[in-house]
């Protein structure tokens, strides 16, 4: 193989890994949305809560970091339990524009509690199982952390998938989704949805965060950046579908990682790899102003 | 003429409102003259800034009711305008001020027509994305100074030309004349066509375009009153500052900010926007100040913020106006 094909091939497949974490990411944020019509700004914090939770685990217990994973879980999990019971649920009384900021002020709290707490140092994990090793295929090189939080990304999905649509619980879930007044005549309580759904939200990010901190730094602000490819993600799957966010996902972090290389090819100022997540943000305008629905959305 | 005298009308206030508005144009006007420190007179001038700002998105955010968090790329429009104008070619600020505004408005224009094809949450996130495009086309694009911003070029002696003072009081009474355009402004705005049709579209869209209001005009030609007012301001702040970067007049905060001041306060409304500035601008720089000093505490002054933020959206999302007024109702 030539060196160009090389190159591609490689970002195609380092974005197929991260696009299965982005999927993680963004399931949450759909499942939120699908059943609450609210889109929780305050889901990248989320995931930097879960980040903290599994670095902090590993840190202070001085285990290996995909240990951590369980407390990241039962930390997000809980997270999204009190938002919903302690703020979210007052939110629902107002108007639409109340809920935008509420969730975008959840956002902010959470964000300058870190601070407050971490201060704004960047922390990295600095030793553990998989840290620091790589796997070499031929010419291609893969980080085992990345790979490892690729099939556990995977994997969660699919648990999630399957509990959604296997079980007597997720089915009402799905049916809140799809008509609010219909469902709670049979006897479904939306109230109970609503909190599941945050949970559900809450869990699936906290094991994101729990995965991402294998490979990324961790910062208060480090949210910011993924609540957008989230919020990118969801916009392409169609706001409300959880196998859209599937897809969406992996597309996305192929298109962050392939981009930046046609640029470089290019030789251009402006499609270097500063502009990965530019691209990123131009995609959830385009999309959403075209195809508003999504590649599987059904709420508009 | 008959424009003017509309803007100047405020008899439909109320007495206490009436009688509170001049008391404060007192005290601003009289205000560099008590004495303050020169902390406190940058403290003014920034309130003044955000009331303008907020005034700005009130009439797309408050009176439209379009949840918009972009505003900061047009502060950096603003901004970048005055600054680079008067580093290439020598510009004077009373030049390129309104013809950064109009860069604002052409701009406003063009992400404005696909923008107002959505709604709700997806215009709030599409604001956010655009915003953030500009910013980092700013932070890697060599020719405006990429991440290292701009520094416009210091006058030996002070320069109305160029807005170059040695005191603040100068710069106040500039922005505290930009103030008042704004209000009166804002309380032609509230009265005209325009300010009717988008609060009939706040209040329902589809009844709205049954009466052939073209809603999709209206929007952007709110959306264009605000991107030209928070322009004007960014040119304030390029000259005041005379340092700018995207960091500075380009971040998600600053949208954030500008958004918030006006909701805290209460959108739709004239005063609320001031209210709000009134409310966060002190708090944020008093409580940053404060907090400067002891290191531990970083964060807290957003976090109170943030706390606010939460309380009046669960609580009262008209803002502390809304909080008056059911006051006033229950009386």
């Amino acid at each position: 193989m030539d060196q160009i094909s090389v190159i591609l091939l490689d970002a195609l497949l380092q974005g197929i890994l991260m696009g299965l974490l982005f999927a993680l990411v963004a399931l949450g944020l759909t499942v939120i949305f699908g059943v609450m019509d609210i889109v929780n700004f305050a889901h990248g914090e989320f995931l930097m809560v879960g980040m903290y939770a599994a670095f902090w685990t590993s840190i202070l217990l001085n285990i290996d970091p995909l240990t951590t994973l369980p407390a990241s879980v039962v930390v997000g999990v809980l997270l999204g339990l009190a938002s919903y019971y302690w703020f979210i649920k007052y939110l629902l009384r107002g108007p639409a524009i109340a809920q935008l900021f509420g969730t975008f002020g959840l956002m902010l709290f959470l964000r300058y509690l870190a601070m407050f707490l971490f201060g704004t140092d960047y922390r990295i994990i600095q030793k553990g199982l998989l840290v620091g090793k790589s796997l070499s295929v031929g010419p291609l090189i893969f980080d085992w952390t990345k790979l490892a939080a690729a099939i556990l990304s995977f994997i969660a999905f699919l648990i999630v998938y399957f509990l959604l649509h296997r079980t007597k619980v997720g089915k009402a879930l799905q049916a809140t989704a799809l008509n609010k007044e219909a469902a709670s005549y049979m006897g479904i309580k939306t109230d109970k949805m609503n909190a599941l759904a945050w949970m559900i939200g809450g869990g699936t990010v906290g094991i994101a965060g729990g995965l991402l901190v294998n490979f990324y730094y961790v910062y208060p602000t480090v949210g910011l950046l993924f609540v957008m490819i989230a919020f990118a993600t969801v916009a392409l799957g169609g706001f409300g579908s959880i196998k859209g966010a599937f897809f969406a996902g992996v597309i996305i972090g192929v298109l962050e990682t392939v981009f930046p290389v046609f640029g470089q090819m290019l030789g251009s100022e402006f499609l270097g790899p500063h502009f990965k997540f530019t691209i990123v943000y131009l995609a959830y305008f385009i999309i959403v102003v075209f195809r508003p629905q999504g590649l599987f959305g059904w709420k508009k | 003429m008959e424009k003017i005298k509309e803007a100047l009308d405020f008899s439909d206030f109320s007495k206490a409102e009436k009688i509170g508005f001049i008391i404060f144009s007192i005290f601003l006007l009289i205000f560099p003259w008590i004495g303050a420190g020169s902390f406190v007179k940058a403290v003014m001038i920034q309130f003044l800034l955000f009331s303008l700002f907020g005034m700005g998105w009130n009439t797309i955010g408050g009176y439209g009711g379009q949840v918009e968090l972009g505003k900061a790329q047009y502060v950096g429009i603003g901004a970048y305008t005055v600054a680079l104008m008067m580093l290439w070619w020598k510009v004077p600020f009373w030049v390129s001020m309104p013809i950064g505004a109009l860069i604002a408005i052409g701009y406003s224009f063009i992400i404005g027509y696909p923008l107002f094809r959505l709604k709700g949450h997806y215009f709030a996130i599409a604001t956010i994305c655009t915003s953030l495009v500009l910013q980092d086309i700013f932070t890697n694009w060599k020719l405006v100074g990429a991440a290292k911003g701009v520094e416009l070029p210091i006058h030996d002696h002070p320069d109305f030309l160029y807005m170059q003072f040695k005191s603040d009081t100068y710069y106040y009474y500039f922005i505290m004349a930009l103030f008042y355009i704004a209000v009166f402004y804002m309380n032609w705005f509230r009265k005209s066509k325009l300010g009717y049709q988008l609060r009939m579209i706040k209040d329902d869209e589809d009844a709205a375009e049954s009466l052939g209001i073209d809603i999709r005009w209206c929007k952007i030609k709110a959306y264009s009153i605000a991107s030209a007012f928070v322009a004007v301001g960014g040119g304030f702040m390029a000259v005041y500052n005379l340092y700018i970067d995207p960091q500075s007049v380009m971040d998600l905060d600053l949208s954030i900010k500008i958004a918030l001041m006006a909701m805290l306060g209460g959108a739709a409304s004239l005063w609320g926007p001031i209210i709000g500035a009134a409310f966060l601008v002190p708090l944020d720089r008093f409580l940053g100040s404060w907090l400067g000093g002891h290191k531990g505490l970083i964060g807290l002054d957003f976090m109170i913020y943030a706390m606010m933020i939460m309380i009046v959206s669960a609580y009262q999302p008209r803002g502390i106006w809304g909080i008056i007024e059911q006051f006033r109702k229950k009386r």
